[in-house]
């Protein structure tokens, strides 16, 4: 059976059995309320003709019988019989039949003039003389509720009945609506159109969360999708450059009749394979640290030591290219949990990017801010900085601002650095270091990074 | 002097490759071709040296070398691998490989790397604070005191440690990555010549006012420390 007419079942059903709470609670309060009302009544009215017989004595008990027959409403009943149950004056049809026994009772009846036997209460009460007095009425106006009642219940439960099926398609149909759009979604998805979205109304409902988790991890997918294209879209287009340089030098080497020129263009053939391997152990070591796979490799260190270590080591480069080194480190330990060997690749390559792109003459500076919450490694230069609109594409993979750029880098450096700090939960930042670049590796400090490992 | 090597090596080509050019070098060659069998010919420890490949037919690289660790045996083990990440060198080395070179790789690099491993295995013998001398070069590695000609030279530490790995192989190529490796323990490919702008450092320290230079370029390979 499809969920639409299970949800449209169990709808109508719940608004029939609701409308029947509502109408029983009615019925029965009414029913008792009427009842009431009537028994108070009829024990009123008995003992009106009790008082008028201590006091009258039988004749003017037989006054107030013909007074009730001939003033009262209709309904009332009243009945004067012997000991031995025949009336002697009243409007009871076959009063002798009532059982003959002090107090109330219900009993149904028939008026004189009257066709149907109706439901009564009655008092019936015995005169010191022997005789019995029957006093009471029709419960009919009490009754007749009761009736319409019942009338409308029956009514009422079909009527819920259909109402019920009616909202439960309705909702079955809106609630199956959302979800097919949702459906076809995925549908246009599975059938590669990753530009699609789930519509999302303004309710806020359960739906709509659904709907804004899809699009979030749709959201996700295609920017995976588009940076996985851009990557091999630029290895593609990269490594053309350095295969082409590697297959001219080894064309021209073949060629060569003089071996010292020919050893010379060999040596090129090997030094262009070299970076090619480069590129790709960059890129494999980029894939590798976003997927964050190496965190076993995790252990304690002092991040200053290390960046001291660096600093030491490239300092001959940096004055070589005519700049000047400077380090900045507590005297402290600055202890993290992480990848010793994969940090100092990734602030050297900071620290590299500084020295190539700083501009001789210049300053470098490496600095460690110790935190509480996280680590700062920064490195900074006094070159031509990155404008804040390129920044994004200056860490994308391959993603060199200067284009005359043959560097054997190939422009991984920065997003490899990136990669890095994001296997420590960490971040990459570009910033201006008025003038020149700021690179800012941001290292978070957790304070239960031994079991992270 | 010929030293026997255990190639464990699945690469035909590789193989022969390599056994070609370490022959030329006069060191004996013996191949296995998969881990189970490499595992077999190295337990009985008469090698000087395996090079072993990590990605193996039966048995791979690492699981031969951790059952030779777990064996007592010391043979230094070269692991060579196309796995070039640098977890992947740090878990080579950490399952107790003496050196990892990353295929490809060039001749030179492996066989400077062969050198260091046979002289280290050599060397052993050597207590580590015996005077070092190349030539009329002099190194106490105590006190870290280094003299040429009687003059006593002022390196930093660094430059030390520098020279006295090139003096530890003595006469034998010294490769770049080998430097970086050795002396400041890194174990990534610097895209700059970081290396080489030490080397000139201590060259000139080293050789300035000398006629006869003691630190060689040997082009395509590295450098050389020699008398």
């Amino acid at each position: 059976m499809p969920t639409t007419i299970r949800i449209a079942l169990l709808a109508g059903l719940l608004g029939l059995l609701s409308n029947l709470a509502v109408i029983g609670f009615i019925y029965f309060r009414t029913h008792d309320e009427a009842a009431a009302t009537v028994h108070q009544q009829v024990v009123e009215q008995g003992k009106v003709l009790d008082d008028v017989y201590r006091s009258g004595g039988g004749r003017a008990l037989d006054d107030a019988i013909e007074d009730t027959m001939t003033y009262a409403d209709p309904q009332t009943a009243i009945a004067l019989l012997t000991t031995n149950g025949t009336e002697i004056a009243g409007n009871l049809e076959g009063a002798a039949a009532i059982h003959r026994q002090q107090g109330y009772q219900n009993a149904v009846i028939r008026l004189r003039g009257q066709t149907t036997p109706r439901e009564a209460a009655l008092v019936v009460h015995r005169l010191p003389t022997g005789q019995w007095l029957i006093s009471g009425r029709i419960a009919g106006e009490g009754f007749a509720i009761r009736e319409t009642l019942e009338r409308s219940l029956l009514i009422s439960i079909v009527v819920a009945g259909l109402l019920g099926l009616f909202c439960g398609l309705i909702l079955a149909h809106y609630v199956g609506g959302r979800i097919n759009s949702i459906a076809l979604v995925a549908n246009r998805i599975s059938a590669r159109d990753l530009s699609q979205r789930v519509p999302v109304s303004r309710a806020g409902d359960a739906f709509d969360r659904l709907a804004g988790q899809i699009n979030a991890m749709l959201d996700r997918i295609s920017a995976l999708m588009e940076e996985l294209r851009l990557l091999t879209d630029s290895l593609a287009h990269d490594l053309r450059s350095p295969v082409s340089r590697l297959r001219s030098a080894a064309h021209a080497a073949a060629e060569a009749s003089d071996p010292a020129e020919q050893e010379e263009l060999l040596g090129r053939v090997i030094r262009q394979a070299d970076a090619l391997m480069r590129i790709l152990t960059a890129v494999l070591e980029i894939s590798r640290s976003e997927a964050q796979t190496g965190r076993k490799q995790f252990n304690w260190f002092d991040v200053g030591e290390l960046a001291g270590e660096l600093a030491e080591m490239y300092d001959p480069l940096a004055e070589e290219r005519g700049a000047n080194l400077e380090l900045d480190r507590p005297a402290r330990p600055v202890p993290l949990f992480g990848h010793r060997q994969l940090l100092a690749q990734a602030i050297s390559n900071l620290v590299e990017n500084a020295i190539r792109y700083g501009f001789s003459g210049g300053e470098i500076q490496v600095r460690v801010h110790p935190g509480d919450r996280q680590i700062r490694v920064e490195v900074g230069d006094r070159g031509p900085g990155i404008p804040v609109e390129r920044r994004d594409e200056a860490l994308r993979r391959f993603g060199r601002l200067d284009a005359s750029r043959s560097d054997e880098g190939a422009g991984l450096g920065l997003a490899l650095a990136e990669a890095i700090a994001h296997l420590h939960q960490g971040e990459l930042m570009l910033a201006d270091n008025g003038p020149g670049l700021l690179t800012i590796l941001k290292l978070p400090i957790h304070s239960r990074q031994a079991h992270a490992a | 002097m010929g030293r026997k090597i255990l190639l464990i090596e699945d690469d035909r080509e590789t193989a022969s490759y390599l056994t070609k050019g370490l022959n030329q070098e006069g060191h004996s060659v013996e191949q296995a071709a998969n881990g189970q069998d490499g595992l077999f010919r190295a337990t009985d420890g008469s090698f000087d040296l395996i090079i072993l490949d990590r990605m193996l037919p039966v048995l791979d690289g690492l699981s031969v070398l951790k059952a030779l660790r777990a064996a007592h045996i010391g043979t230094p083990v070269l692991i060579l691998s196309a796995l070039a990440s640098v977890g992947d060198r740090i878990e080579g080395l950490e399952c107790g490989s003496d050196d990892y070179l990353v295929k490809p790789f060039s001749f030179a690099e492996l066989l400077a790397r062969v050198n260091a491993l046979l002289r280290r295995r050599e060397a052993r013998v050597d207590p580590a604070e015996h005077r070092l001398n190349v030539g009329d070069l002099e190194i106490e590695p105590l006190s870290r005191i280094v003299k040429r000609a009687g003059r006593k030279l002022d390196l930093k530490p660094r430059e030390y440690l520098l020279l006295e790995y090139f003096a530890r192989n003595e006469g034998r190529v010294v490769t770049r990555t080998m430097l970086l490796e050795q002396v400041w323990d890194y174990h990534f490919d610097p895209g700059t010549n970081v290396i080489d702008v030490h080397v000139s450092r201590l060259r000139r320290k080293l050789d300035e006012g000398f006629e006869k230079p003691l630190l060689h370029t040997v082009r395509g390979a590295g450098y050389m420390l020699a008398a």
